[in-house]
């Protein structure tokens, strides 16, 4: 385990293919317009950004920009366009086409999904390109992300689609039924074909920009197939028949056996990519114009039931039975896999049945009629039903293990495994006691996920999109956030979040009880792995990847 | 047989239309939409825009009328999950499933139909290994079947895991495609046919005993016609009813794809098209699906009549006269 990696590499090898399946078709070829997974991958491979984070050392790296420079005020970036650069088509990049990608991402026609999160103050990022070569970004407010922001900015050419932006049509531009070399791009491999239901090719693009450390042209490899394989059985079996390099996405718990012994017997590379970055989550609704009428209301919206909660429910054990020990508990939602903004000393609630038997007592939840599960002093029983997704193991080890955890301390709960489409309608709805899921989330900066940390935000889960903040500590959160979003000094970025943590810490409108292990398998042959925590694993470096001759 | 196929043809139609609407408001009316796919935290937005283009905006049976007039013109729609037109990809997929199925088809016949005049005019061990067998393979759920088999393709690697076509083939001439198309076949072939090929035999078997208990294969045993002669020129053509009768749903079975088989040997047919689109509540794909499976199930009946038409003279003098 563990044995791949720069050092141990052979002199590389040039050309070849690899195939790597993924579990869904893509929904197009223009990042602008989709946020699935495939799609991601796709414009991964097929474009390039102004800046990279490396997702190994989650460091920015020049990319199309070679140089630039900031502002004393953070609102000023003046980037240089690395020279000769030219797309899959021979044209030259230049910083006409980063305009472009800028006005197709605010285009109200094209509605893109990348535009929330390309803003700076709230306000959409401005540029002007004074040359060929340069482009100034202007930010309409300070943000701590600075350039980060621009790794989420696939950059299009605008020979190929500003008709398409001016003719309102750029939201179907680059689909997939696009002949593939009309797609062009700068990323290291282009569109070969693209057969539904079955694989997304890709060559290498003889004119990608990007050299190896000895000067020679990359990518390494001549082809890389996409393999369409919906279900992850028959994923795995493929990795270990040898019919595909890699997946496109980590192993579950309950694999890593299997490929730990495919390992041994060299057929596969199994690595530990560590802790990561997304915790599960388990929280109730809390939304009071939905919920104010239900008498279990008036104990759950206390953060003295929810720390009852966390009390009850051992995390070690968790961690061992519903992650079959590929986990580590957590109390936050920064894990530890979050390197950068994890805060070993959050609040911790250890396992204590008594405690979390006095904070029920402490709120009027006692057993009065000795049926095993506490009541108000109503009578209302504090019994609940978790709605879960259906057919997700983990989940639903993990919704029958709290049940069991808090049936100790006389709360009551059901589990319901849900459809994943009746999951997210009920979510919308907020109709639902109680919900166990693993929200992802899209960024590690915690600015870059303003809309779980804001009351306003719609993936606030537990009181989605508020118009004004339904409590004091969610109003303290909201201004924190917003200060730390626009805050340049690093070290009062990370004060800042601190404080965030800790009020939610003590209020715990979200429990997380454990983080998963990332195990992640590649063939033998595969080489230039830099294996990362964050989605694709692998194949955020593919222009490095090579195979053994 | 001209208004037998005319009548044929209606009712094809009027299964389509039932079909493919019915699965459309099944598809509407089931908890949960398409929107889904956006994933738990999509904004107000894009789900109505979603909905919108969708026309889930719309009461069901706005949104009927709408797909139904669109249906005419041979428009099915967008597909959600693929993002393009329903019609091409449900033709693909049926392709695929097509190609299955008469490979499946023909290899659960040539064993199937055999080894039922084998187990229905003899006994011994040898016929009770082929009745166990038969019987095996009439229990085991597809599933299962197919996982075994992708299972030992992994671990032995005789065969691919799954798939259509591998992805070296991208820049060889058709034969070598071809070639790799039936490397290719064999798992869902055999997972599709095993079942098949037993019920055929278990058919076969019944009919062949029951036939060679008939007056005219008795007088023909009493006139000396050697044993053989008796199954294969007089038998064998009377037992062929009842297959006839279930070789057409058979057919209709196959051609409309096999969700399980397809999905776990990953090809890309019919039915995991229709798997996909339901679990994704692609509702115009879905209603494609339908529509295809609906069609090529008249069609396989129509095959099943023709043949049992074929092989009844009854049969075939009704249907002329009907």
């Amino acid at each position: 385990m563990g044995r791949t990696g720069p050092a141990a590499e052979a002199p590389v090898a040039r050309g070849g293919q690899i195939v790597a399946s993924i579990r869904g078709e893509p929904r197009t070829f223009n990042r602008y317009v989709a946020a699935d997974q495939a799609s991601e991958l796709l414009s991964l491979l097929l474009q390039a950004r102004l800046v990279r984070i490396n997702r190994s050392t989650f460091e920015l790296e020049p990319w199309l920009a070679e140089t630039w420079e900031s502002s004393a005020d953070g609102r000023t970036h003046t980037i240089h366009l690395r020279p000769g650069v030219t797309w899959s088509d021979g044209m030259p990049l230049t910083g006409d086409d980063v305009l472009f990608s800028l006005r197709a991402v605010y285009d109200a026609k094209v509605d893109s999904v990348l535009a929330d999160s390309l803003t700076a103050g709230g306000q959409p990022l401005r540029a002007a390109a004074p040359d060929p070569q340069t482009v100034v970004f202007t930010y309409a407010a300070p943000s701590g992300r600075g350039l980060r922001l621009l790794d989420g900015l696939p950059i299009l050419p605008r020979h190929k689609l500003e008709p398409a932006l001016t003719a309102g049509t750029f939201a179907s531009a680059y689909n997939t039924t696009t002949p593939p070399a009309e797609v062009v791009g700068a990323g290291p491999f282009v569109l070969r074909e693209y057969q539904p239901g079955q694989r997304v090719v890709m060559d290498r693009n003889p004119r990608y920009w990007r050299k190896a450390p000895d000067g020679s042209a990359l990518p390494y490899l001549d082809r890389i197939v996409l393999q369409i394989v919906p279900e992850q059985n028959a994923e795995l079996l493929r990795i270990q028949a040898g019919e595909t390099d890699l997946t496109s996405s980590e192993l579950r718990p309950e694999d890593y056996l299997p490929v730990r012994r495919a390992d041994e017997e060299g057929r596969l590379r199994l690595i530990e990519l560590g802790v990561g970055p997304d915790a599960d989550a388990f929280w109730f609704c809390l939304k009071p114009e939905v919920k104010a009428k239900d008498p279990r209301f008036a104990f759950v919206q206390r953060p003295e039931f929810r720390r009852a909660i966390s009390y009850a429910v051992d995390r070690e054990a968790f961690a061992e039975t519903v992650f079959l020990s590929a986990a580590v508990p957590v109390w936050g939602s920064i894990t530890p896999g979050n390197t950068r903004w994890f805060w070993p000393d959050i609040p911790r609630y250890p396992h204590n049945d008594a405690t979390a038997k006095m904070l029920l007592r402490e709120i009027g939840l006692v057993d009065r009629n000795g049926d095993g599960v506490v009541e108000d002093m109503k009578g209302t029983e504090a019994r609940f039903t978790v709605i879960t997704q259906r057919g997700i193991g983990w989940y639903e080890r993990g919704t029958a293990f709290v049940r069991d955890e808090l049936a100790r301390v006389g709360i009551a709960m059901e589990v319901a495994p849900l459809e994943l489409g009746a999951l997210i309608q009920r979510l919308q709805a907020c109709d639902y006691d109680a919900m166990y899921y693993r929200p992802v989330m899209t960024d590690l900066d915690p600015a870059g996920n303003l809309d779980f940390w804001l009351s306003s935000g719609p993936s606030h889960f537990w009181n989605m999109s508020q118009k004004l903040p339904a409590t004091d500590w969610e109003r303290r959160v909201d201004t924190l956030m917003l200060e730390q979003a626009a805050e340049l000094d690093p070290m009062r970025r990370e004060t800042q979040f601190r404080a965030v943590q800790q009020i939610m810490a003590e209020n715990l409108p979200v429990l997380h009880f454990a983080a998963p292990r990332m195990y992640y398998a590649h063939s033998a042959r595969l080489r230039g792995v830099v294996p990362s925590v964050l989605r694709p694993p692998v194949l955020w470096n593919a222009d490095s990847l090579s195979v053994s001759p | 047989m001209g208004r037998f196929l005319a009548r044929r043809l209606l009712f094809a139609l009027i299964l389509v239309l039932v079909v493919s609407s019915a699965s459309l408001l099944l598809a509407r009316f089931a908890p949960g939409d398409v929107t889904a796919q956006l994933g738990p935290f999509a904004t107000p937005a894009e789900i109505a825009n979603t909905r919108a283009r969708f026309d889930l905006d719309r009461s069901p049976a706005a949104q009927w009328l709408l797909w139904a007039g669109r249906a005419i013109r041979f428009d099915f729609g967008d597909s959600f999950l693929y993002n393009r037109p329903v019609r091409g990809l449900v033709g693909r997929a049926a392709a695929n499933t097509a190609a299955l199925a008469v490979v499946a088809l023909a290899l659960a016949t040539i064993v199937g139909i055999p080894l039922g005049m084998f187990t229905g005019s003899r006994g011994g061990p040898a016929a009770a290994v082929v009745r166990g067998a038969s019987l095996l393979f009439l229990s085991v759920p597809p599933l299962l079947t197919s996982l075994f088999l992708v299972f030992i393709a992994a671990t032995t690697r005789l065969l691919p895991a799954g798939g259509m076509t591998s992805a070296g083939v991208l820049d060889t001439e058709w034969s070598a495609w071809l070639l790799d198309v039936a490397i290719h076949l064999p798992l869902p072939v055999l997972a599709l046919a095993l079942p098949i090929a037993a019920t055929l035999e278990r058919l076969q078997s019944q009919s062949m005993a029951d036939a060679l208990h008939q007056p005219f294969a008795v007088a023909a045993v009493a006139r000396g016609v050697a044993p053989r002669d008796v199954i294969a020129r007089h038998a064998w053509r009377v037992s062929l009813r009842p297959i006839c009768a279930v070789y057409g749903l058979a057919i209709g079975a196959l051609l409309s794809g096999s969700f399980v088989v397809e999905f776990v040997t990953a090809w890309p047919g019919l039915g995991r098209l229709m798997y996909e689109a339901l679990r994704a509540r692609d509702v115009y794909l879905v209603s494609g699906c339908a529509a295809m499976g609906g069609l090529l199930l008249a069609f396989g009946s129509l095959i099943g009549d023709l043949l049992l038409a074929a092989a009844d003279p009854r049969i075939r003098d009704a249907q002329v006269g009907a």
